[in-house]
C-alpha cells in the first residue's frame, strides 16, 4: 500500500485560482497577430472556450486546453477534476471530445512516484467516460505539480455553439452550482465542513457531457463553461461577444452548501477579487444583493457547470431535460438576456 | 437584565431571537436587544410594541440598542417571519418617471423641476430601490441629458435604474443611452406589482 499523499500541501492556489488575472491577459493578447482564416469559426476575438475550425461541410475541430495546480489532496480525485474542466470546453462548444493528450509538470524528487501515476489514472477515467481516447502527453520536471489535457472534439459547423450566440429575450441557465472556489479554499482553512467539500469534490468530477447534449437538442446557440473567471467574468465574456446585456437573478444562483458560510467567515480566495476587479463597472448589482453574494458570483470555478442562452420557450423544457437526463444536476433558470444597455450584466 | 444580541443575524433571526428570549423571562425583567440591522431595528420594534410595550432605542454608527421589558401580559403568539415582510414593505420604493417633463404646464419649468428632483433624490436616506423611465422619460437616460449623471449616480449607489425598451426603440434613442438597464414591460410591471409604494413625481 502506497503512501497517502497531500497533493493540497503542495500550493497556496489551486484549480482554476490559478488562471492570470482576465484583465492582464486581455493585454498582453491584444498586442499578438491574429489568425486569419476563412475555415476559422471560432478564433480568440471572443474569448470563447475553444478555437473552432472547419475542415469540411460536415466537420470543425474543437481545439482546447487546460491544465492547473492541484485542487483537492488526493492525486486520483485531482485527474478526474482536471480532465473534466479540459473536457469541459469542448462540450461548452456544442461538441464530443475526440483525442485528448496528458500536460504533466511533476517533480519526482519532492512527490513519491505513485501519486503521477494516479493523477494520470484519474484523468484517464473521465476521458474514457466522455467515450474520448488519450494518445500521449508531455511531461516536465516542475513543483508544484500541474496536471491537465489538450483536447481535440469535432462538431457539426452548423450545430456549433459559440459564447457569441445570446439574443435579446433569451433565457439563461446555469447547470451546475458555484462554490467550488470557496470550499477549496474554506477546506484548506478548516472552514469547510467535510461534507461540504466532498460535495463541491463530487461536482468538479462531473462532466457536462449530458447538459451539452440536451443544450444541442434544443438549438441553445449561446453557451460557454464557468471557469477561473466565475460566473460573473464568463457571463459578461459571453454577454460582450453577443453584444447584449445579461440580467441575473442572485437569488436564483444556485450555491454549493456551505460556500456561503466560508465567505460569511471571511476566507475569500485573492482569485475573487482579481475576478472582481476584472468585472469592474461593466457589473452592476442592486443594493439588495449582499457582499458574500456578490463576492460569490465571482468566485473562480474549477470544473464549472454550462451557462447557456436559450429561447424563452423552451428554457423550462430544457432545464427539466438536462435535470432527467443527469439525476446530480441543478440546472436552473437564473436570468435572462437583455439588449446590450450601457452596462453588461445586471445583478437583482 | 437580561441581554439579547443579535448583531450579525438578519431577518427572521433576531426575532425568533427576540421570542425565545422573552419567554425565558420573568413578567416585567428589563431587557436590551442588540442589532445591527436598520430593517430589523424596525421589525423588532413593530414586534415590542404589538406585544404591548414601548421599546427606548439608542443608536450609535454601527448598533442600535432596544431597551425594554418583558411585558406583563402573556406573549402574543406570531409568526416572526412575518414581521419581516412588513419591514420589506416599509423600506421599499419605486421611481416612475412617465415623462421627461416633471408636471404639467411650461416645459421649460418642467425641466428645471425633474432636475431639482433628481438632485434631491439621490440625497435621500432611503433611496429608491428602482428608478423606472418609460414614454418620453427614457430620454433622461441618455447621455445629453442634464439628469444622466444623477440617474448615473443613483445607480453607483446601488439603485437600479430601468428604461422601457420599446420606448427606446420609438424614440430612436439606441445609440445614446448613458444610464440603466433596458428592460420590457413583463420586467417594468413586475417591479412596480411587488414594489411598496411607487412615486410618479
Amino acid at each position: 500500500m502506497n503512501q497517502k499523499f497531500d497533493l493540497l500541501s503542495t500550493i497556496e492556489y489551486g484549480g482554476c485560482s490559478s488562471k492570470l488575472p482576465a484583465g492582464l491577459l486581455s493585454e498582453v493578447l491584444k498586442e499578438l497577430p491574429v489568425a486569419v482564416d476563412p475555415n476559422l469559426l471560432v478564433d480568440v476575438d471572443t474569448h470563447d472556450d475553444a478555437g473552432v475550425y472547419r475542415i469540411n461541410e460536415e466537420t470543425a475541430l474543437i481545439f482546447t486546453t487546460d491544465f492547473f495546480p492541484p485542487i483537492c489532496s488526493d492525486p486520483f480525485e485531482f485527474g478526474e477534476i482536471a480532465a473534466a474542466n479540459a473536457l469541459s470546453d469542448v462540450y461548452a462548444m456544442g461538441g464530443t471530445p475526440l483525442l485528448a493528450l496528458n500536460l504533466m509538470m511533476f517533480s519526482q524528487e519532492k512527490i513519491p512516484m505513485h501519486v503521477f501515476g494516479e493523477i494520470l489514472k484519474g484523468g484517464n477515467e473521465k476521458v474514457r467516460e466522455a467515450s474520448a481516447l488519450i494518445v500521449g502527453g508531455h511531461t516536465i520536471d516542475d513543483h508544484p505539480p500541474k496536471y491537465g489535457l489538450a483536447v481535440v472534439g469535432t462538431v457539426h459547423p452548423d450545430k456549433l455553439i459559440t459564447n457569441a450566440g445570446a439574443r435579446p429575450g433569451d433565457r439563461l441557465i446555469l447547470t451546475k452550482s458555484i462554490g467550488t472556489g470557496a470550499l477549496v479554499s474554506g477546506q484548506k482553512n478548516g472552514l469547510s465542513k467535510p461534507e461540504h467539500y466532498r460535495m463541491a469534490l463530487h461536482q468538479m468530477k462531473r462532466l457536462n457531457l449530458n447538459a451539452a447534449q440536451a443544450a444541442g437538442k434544443f438549438g441553445v446557440k449561446g453557451m460557454t463553461d464557468i471557469t477561473g473567471f466565475g460566473l460573473a467574468g464568463h457571463a459578461l465574456k459571453m454577454a460582450d461577444a453577443s453584444q447584449v446585456s445579461f440580467r441575473i437573478h442572485t437569488g436564483q444562483v444556485p450555491l454549493l452548501p456551505g460556500s456561503f458560510d466560508v465567505f460569511e467567515k471571511g476566507s475569500i480566495p485573492g482569485a475573487t477579487f482579481r475576478n472582481l476587479e476584472f468585472t469592474g463597472k461593466e457589473v452592476h448589482f442592486t443594493r439588495s444583493v449582499g457582499y458574500n453574494l456578490k463576492m460569490l458570483v465571482h468566485d473562480a470555478q474549477t470544473s464549472g457547470g454550462l451557462l447557456m442562452a436559450v429561447n424563452p420557450d423552451h428554457a423550462d423544457q430544457l432545464v427539466r431535460e438536462i435535470n432527467l437526463t443527469d439525476p446530480d444536476s441543478g440546472a436552473v433558470i437564473i436570468g435572462e438576456v437583455l439588449p446590450r444597455s450601457p452596462r453588461i450584466l445586471y445583478f437583482e | 437584565m437580561k441581554i439579547i444580541d443579535t448583531n450579525g443575524f438578519k431577518c427572521p433571526q433576531p426575532l425568533i431571537m427576540l421570542k425565545e428570549g422573552l419567554q425565558e423571562m420573568e413578567k416585567g425583567e428589563n431587557v436590551t436587544i442588540y442589532t445591527d440591522n436598520e430593517s430589523s431595528l424596525k421589525n423588532l420594534v413593530t414586534y415590542l410594541r404589538d406585544q404591548g410595550v414601548e421599546p427606548e432605542v439608542s443608536s450609535n454608527e454601527k448598533v442600535h440598542a432596544i431597551v425594554t421589558r418583558r411585558p406583563e401580559a402573556n406573549l402574543i403568539d406570531t409568526d416572526p417571519a412575518a414581521y419581516c415582510e412588513t419591514g420589506i414593505v416599509v423600506n421599499n420604493y419605486v421611481v416612475c418617471i412617465k415623462s421627461e417633463l416633471m408636471g404639467e404646464g411650461d416645459p421649460e419649468l418642467g425641466k428645471v423641476l425633474m432636475e431639482t428632483f433628481m438632485d434631491n433624490l439621490k440625497l435621500q436616506e432611503q433611496l429608491p430601490t428602482h428608478v423606472v423611465l418609460y414614454n418620453s422619460g427614457v430620454k433622461l437616460a441618455m447621455k445629453q441629458s442634464s439628469v444622466c449623471s444623477s440617474l448615473s449616480e443613483l445607480e453607483e449607489l446601488g439603485t437600479r435604474v430601468m428604461l422601457c425598451g420599446s420606448c427606446i426603440d420609438h424614440y430612436g434613442l439606441q445609440y445614446d443611452i448613458g444610464v440603466g438597464m433596458i428592460s420590457d414591460m413583463v420586467v417594468i410591471t413586475e417591479t412596480m406589482a411587488i414594489a411598496g409604494h411607487v412615486i410618479y413625481p
